[in-house]
């Protein structure tokens, strides 16, 4: 008795926060931890029973570690875990360094208005779905059409294709991406900046700190903190690729799926083309496994170097 | 303290995942002694085509019909084109409640989904209760539908074998006085397509999506997989298609096509090319033909199409199950849904009420078996040929007077491919063919558009097929093939 009691006397007493975790609770529990029972589709093959979704996985024979075998009889498993995490670096670390320099320079302007208008320029595309950046991108490399094509055309360099051509993607991905993401990331850095306490620039320029000696010295360790948990929570879901990028900007281009690859689309076009639920659960089953692992592992790193800035 | 609020929340959790399992477990099976006139059982049908407005209208006048006749009531869902196969997958891995859904060889695959259970094996159910579907029928069809000796579908009854032709767009080959009569092969297609490609630059010379492939006389042992018999073969030789000389030599064409201008540049990621057909913006390209082809297409794109063969007219599996019905395995009334495809498939009433709508408001009748759409008609436009037999369908006033019995010398005239009647089971090779689809999404389109050089890509492309364990899944189709033909000798 006395531990129940004790229990809704907590409860009780945390009334008013409780409920105010418990929509976010529900959607996890409904989203996120009851689908994960899902899993054992991964070890089975998927047929259906007349009887329901439920039985259809109870009736199906168990295989093992069957489904698994795609992933790893080809080389597809290390080229889309590849494409994945060496894209997600670059993205993680150029998008830090252009976002926080955009937001220096952001609040370094002296003409507010103008400011503004830069920012609210940058933002802009965060909010454009990737099946339109996709028709942004394709208006500047279609072939015959494309303005890129076009202008290399009046110095009379051949015309490239670029869609049956891996070369270049690596660069057009991370362009893209930046472009869509750097401004929104520089909003929250120029945020963190305006918080800064202004007596310190104040007594910086008393001593006769220059703009250079400032940001590097009072701007730059005050965003550490923010730095630090952004680059955390990126790094937890390194291994989570943007569908859309990868999907939509290549075009689903057969030729580029060397260097577009990644464990979504893989994921998905397995699924779209085969049916064979099972095997696509195991490649999501992969992906969940290897990004817990970096995410703890990352975390654990973070908490050797300083315990406040780590997530758990 | 902590630790006990966390088993509580598990045991909290349990129980709804239970609560969860047992609802799901607990909506049975109710027997059906309804499906009379004054209590009729609702069919589910699934079918695929343009969501129409009228649909709900049009299906309640066919309810009050079936009901009458077979106690059946029909609830029609519409699902897109491209998004049909996709939905129904995930429909039955999840068991949606389904009683008769469209399946085909080119959408909602329906061999493959015969093995993995979705549908109702029909055998006895046919001849219970659809006697009058086994008369109708070609028995083609339901021979060529068999999978593993069993029918899992019901086809509808049209053409049976599947020629394709050489389409042209009228208007510039009457401009420019060009013979299409000259055209038989990919490469004498040329040079009309280089008079087109000078005079027209705003128009594409040949018109193709990433969906197209050059035609090869060859049988397919799955679609779009590379392994495939010669239509002429004496000893039934599973061959990689990417290997034979008529495809090395079309990939050729193609890329010289491609280099050339003909052929739309960005026809390896080009979905379809409907936009194109509807803004009349192109010259040529190849479809699979039936009688009077011609008068479709004209009709639906509004100008003047003209065709010329480009190969035989072969029965194929996939020409065989280019439309069926099936009874889905969680159906609840099996019986009532094989008497309403019964009822379909010979009933003329019924048939043209769920091809063209209600009489009097989408069409009105010019004479016994000949129809004229009225203005309403927009809003319930059904592709014919998904419905189940398009031989009942009422003529349009265009149409010739003879067109279903030239579908009838059509069909009779059809060579049977080498491999009508075989259907491969890929359960020993799921691993092997997951890879091997994965490669053919890499390289297919890119190929079989002209889009990359033959001479590199091909290379490499049948060493990626190899390291997927093409030869695997060969080795086990020339298995499969030569007991079958030992078998039915």
């Amino acid at each position: 008795m006395g531990a129940l009691g004790r229990f809704f006397k907590d409860i009780n007493r945390n009334k008013a926060m409780l409920i105010m975790v418990l929509p976010a609770t529900l959607w996890f529990i409904f989203f996120s931890y009851l689908p994960m029972a899902g899993m054992v589709i991964a070890f089975k093959e998927y047929r259906y029973s007349r009887d329901g979704f439920l039985a259809s996985i109870i009736e199906s024979k168990w295989v093992g570690l069957q489904n698994f075998k795609f992933l790893f009889s080809t080389n597809d498993a290390y080229i889309i875990t590849r494409n994945t995490v060496v894209y997600n670096i670059f993205f993680i670390v150029i998008g830090l360094v252009l976002a926080v320099a955009m937001a220096i320079i952001l609040a370094e302007l002296a003409n507010k208005r103008l400011a503004k208008v830069y920012q609210t320029g940058m933002f802009l595309p965060y909010f454009l779905s990737w099946v339109i950046v996709g028709y942004f991108v394709f208006s500047f490399l279609s072939l015959d059409r494309g303005v890129v094509n076009q202008i290399t055309g009046w110095f009379g360099i051949d015309p490239i294709n670029w869609y049956s051509d891996p070369t270049y993607w690596p660069i057009i991905i991370v362009v893209v991406f930046l472009w869509k993401s750097v401004g929104y990331n520089s909003v929250i850095y120029l945020a963190a900046i305006m918080g800064i306490d202004k007596s310190l620039y104040e007594a910086a320029m008393i001593d006769g700190a220059n703009k250079w000696q400032q940001i590097r010295n009072i701007t730059i360790p005050m965003l550490t903190p923010l730095i630090t948990i952004l680059t955390l929570l990126a790094i937890g879901k390194i291994f989570y690729a943007d569908f859309g990028l990868f999907y939509q900007v290549p075009r689903d281009s057969g030729t580029l799926y060397s260097v577009t690859n990644v464990i979504d689309t893989y994921v998905y076009r397995g699924l779209k083309s085969t049916g064979e639920i099972g095997m696509s659960t195991a490649a999501g089953l992969y992906q969940s496994l290897i990004g817990f692992i970096l995410v703890i592992t990352s975390n654990g790193i973070v908490r050797k170097f300083n315990k406040d800035n780590a997530l758990f | 303290m902590s630790k006990k609020k966390r088993s509580l929340t598990t045991a909290l959790l349990l129980m709804l995942a239970m609560s969860l399992v047992l609802s799901a477990c607990g909506g049975g099976k109710s027997q059906s002694s309804e499906g009379t006139a004054e209590k009729p059982v609702e069919l589910i049908w699934y079918t695929i085509g343009t969501p129409q407005k009228d649909v709900d209208k049009v299906m309640a006048e066919v309810s009050k019909y079936t009901a009458e006749k077979i106690g059946v009531a029909v609830k029609m869902k519409m699902i897109d084109w491209g998004d049909y196969s996709q939905k129904l997958q995930v429909m039955t891995a999840s068991g949606e409640p389904v009683d008769i859904m469209f399946t085909s060889s080119w959408a909602f695959d329906y061999v493959q989904n015969a093995r993995k259970g979705a549908f109702m094996q029909v055998d006895d159910l046919l001849k219970e209760h659809g006697q009058d579907i086994i008369k109708t029928l070609d028995p083609a069809f339901l021979e060529g539908s068999k999978v593993d000796g069993h029918n899992y579908g019901i086809p509808a009854n049209k053409e049976l074998p599947a020629q394709e032709v050489w389409r042209f767009n009228k208007q510039y080959l009457d401009k420019y006085n060009l013979d299409m009569n000259s055209v038989t092969t990919l490469e004498s297609l040329e040079p009309l397509l280089k008079t087109i490609k000078e005079k027209e630059p705003n128009i594409y010379p040949f018109a193709l999506d990433k969906n197209q492939m050059p035609y090869v006389p060859y049988d397919y042992v799955i679609e779009k997989l590379p392994m495939a018999v010669k239509l002429d073969t004496q000893d039934y030789k599973v061959v990689n298609i990417l290997e034979t000389p008529e495809m090395i030599q079309a990939l050729k064409t193609m890329h010289k096509y491609y280099k050339a201008g003909y052929i739309p540049t960005e026809a390896a990621t080009l979905d379809s090319m409907t936009d194109v057909q509807s803004s009349g913006r192109w010259f040529a390209d190849r479809a699979t033909t039936q009688p009077f082809a011609t008068n479709l297409w004209s009709a639906s794109y509004g100008y003047p199409v003209v065709s010329t063969p480009a190969s035989q007219a072969t029965i194929y599996n996939w020409s065989v199950m280019g439309s069926m019905q099936a009874i889905s395995a969680n159906s609840k009334y099996p019986e009532k849904a094989m008497e309403f495809l019964n009822l379909l498939n010979t009933d003329p009433v019924l048939r043209n009420m769920v091809d063209s709508g209600i009489e009097g408001v989408h069409y009105k009748k010019v004479s016994d078996n000949v129809m004229e759409n009225l203005d309403e008609s927009k809003n319930y436009d059904m592709p014919t040929f998904s419905l189940g037999n398009v031989m009942l369908t009422y003529l349009n006033t265009t149409d010739p007077a003879n067109k279903w019995e030239e579908f009838k010398k059509f069909n009779d005239t059809g060579v049977p491919a080498p491999l009508l009647g075989f259907n491969f089971d890929t359960s020993k090779v799921t691993t092997e063919i997951a890879s091997v689809q994965n490669v053919r999404e890499e390289y297919w389109a890119a190929l079989m558009t002209g889009t990359v050089d033959p001479d590199t890509y091909l290379a490499r492309a049948n060493e990626k097929f190899k390291a997927a364990g093409l030869d695997k899944i060969m080795a086990e189709a020339q298995r499969q093939v030569d007991e079958w033909r030992a078998a039915n000798k």
